[in-house]
């Protein structure tokens, strides 16, 4: 009984210091997050070009963080980098819609426009 | 989830309240904001999946503010900052979804201006090439009057030239502003004095007639004397020698209401009176075809 306690205290310690694995999946996940943001257009739109910018720099944050083995934490930076990735490629995604939109209003009032 | 987000918060406002002091981070603070934003407009109609995680996203950071009580808490910020961009993801995409509604809308609309714009053009062009189709009916018809036309013009002058080369062989024939002018010397027609035709004269108007018959044109026969003698008796003596010529070819057939007779007595004489040759040739008759009323 004694001994389980100690067992038990010792697994808990453990898991809550060091042993945290390395956020590999989550990292590579953030990557394709960034890959995404930045083929759907969003270095063009200055709104999303700064979120994508942040969603790097917390990228290259947490891989500085896990060299160090600091993993808990790489992997709270790299849940930011994710939505700022994604945040940067639905800014984007709006961006374009909105003008297809307006685009095809404009061609509405035209085409009204030459009866 | 929404009586859990509001739980929390009010679990948050409590603590905060009972600890008196501590004041939430800005992130979670602009998380919360966000977060209501999202809730509040066409955001959470058009895109409620991703209001949901937002959602979730916000109970995890004021769970984490909530075990911290930190506000420089690294972990617990982090959490605030991933509900707010959550929040923000869920309106961005909405936007879009509103904005490719709008497009679709603009695209219908384009299509139904471009059909009724086609159908009208259509229209007008159905109307133009039935208008050149008649255009053209008339045309052809026309053409095909104008031909027949010239045809019976051709027949016609084919005609009076046959007639005015039969006549030639037996009278002067000239054309003057009057019409054809057929002229037969009085000595060929009459004896002196008299009105009625000799028998040789008679030949000679059979041809005449046989020539002008058929044609429907006008004729006035005019007498014409010398200048001797009294004008009354030159009057009378031309007028019904005239008379006698006109008698005469409308019994040959020439439509009697198409010729008449005038007796002109010495009046327009086409030679001098002065000479036996003058005076035959003043003593005359003149048959005079008028152009065909048209």
């Amino acid at each position: 009984m004694r001994f389980a306690t100690i067992a038990l205290l010792a697994a808990v310690l453990a898991g809550c210091s060091s042993s945290f694995p390395p956020p590999n999946d989550e990292y590579s996940a953030a990557q394709a997050d960034v890959g995404r943001a930045e083929s759907g257009g969003a270095p063009a739109v200055p709104d999303a070009k700064l979120h994508l910018q942040l969603a790097q720099e917390d990228l290259q944050k947490s891989k500085a963080l896990i060299d160090n083995g600091d993993n808990k934490r790489a992997a709270d930076l790299i849940s930011v980098a994710r939505v700022e990735a994604q945040l940067a490629l639905s800014l984007a995604k709006q961006l374009q819609a909105e003008e297809q939109a307006r685009k095809a209003q404009a061609d509405v009032a035209k085409a009204k426009g030459g009866q | 989830m929404r009586i859990g987000t509001v739980l929390s918060v009010v679990a948050a406002a409590g603590l905060v309240a009972c600890g008196g002091e501590v004041p939430a981070p800005k992130a979670l603070v602009d998380a919360r904001a966000d977060y209501a934003k999202a809730k509040g407009g066409i955001t959470l109609q058009l895109d409620p999946t991703d209001v949901h995680e937002a959602d979730l996203a916000l109970q995890k950071a004021e769970s984490a503010w909530q075990s911290s009580q930190d506000p420089n808490d690294e972990h617990a910020i982090d959490q605030a900052i991933i509900a707010q961009r959550k929040a923000q993801i869920a309106m961005a995409e909405a936007a879009a979804l509103k904005a490719q509604q709008e497009l679709q809308t603009a695209k219908n609309e384009l299509e139904a201006t471009m059909q009724s714009q086609l159908q009208a053009t259509r229209g007008q062009l159905d109307k133009t090439q039935r208008n050149l189709a008649q255009t053209q009916d008339q045309l052809s018809l026309t053409a095909a009057q104008a031909a027949e036309q010239k045809k019976q013009l051709a027949d016609l002058e084919a005609k009076l030239k046959d007639a005015r080369d039969t006549i030639a062989k037996i009278a002067a024939v000239k054309d003057d502003d009057r019409g054809m002018v057929i002229t037969l010397q009085g000595e060929v027609l009459f004896k002196t004095g008299k009105w009625d035709l000799k028998p040789g004269a008679m030949a000679k108007l059979d041809q005449i007639a046989d020539a002008l018959r058929g044609k429907e044109q006008p004729m006035v026969v005019y007498g014409f004397t010398d200048n001797v003698g009294a004008i009354d008796m030159n009057m009378d003596l031309s007028q019904k020698r005239a008379q006698s010529v006109r008698d005469y070819l409308a019994s040959k057939g020439i439509p009697g209401d198409l010729i008449t007779a005038e007796g002109k007595g010495p009046a327009a004489p086409i030679a001098e009176n002065t000479s036996v040759e003058g005076r035959a040739q003043n003593r005359r008759v003149e048959i005079v075809v008028k152009p065909k009323k048209s």
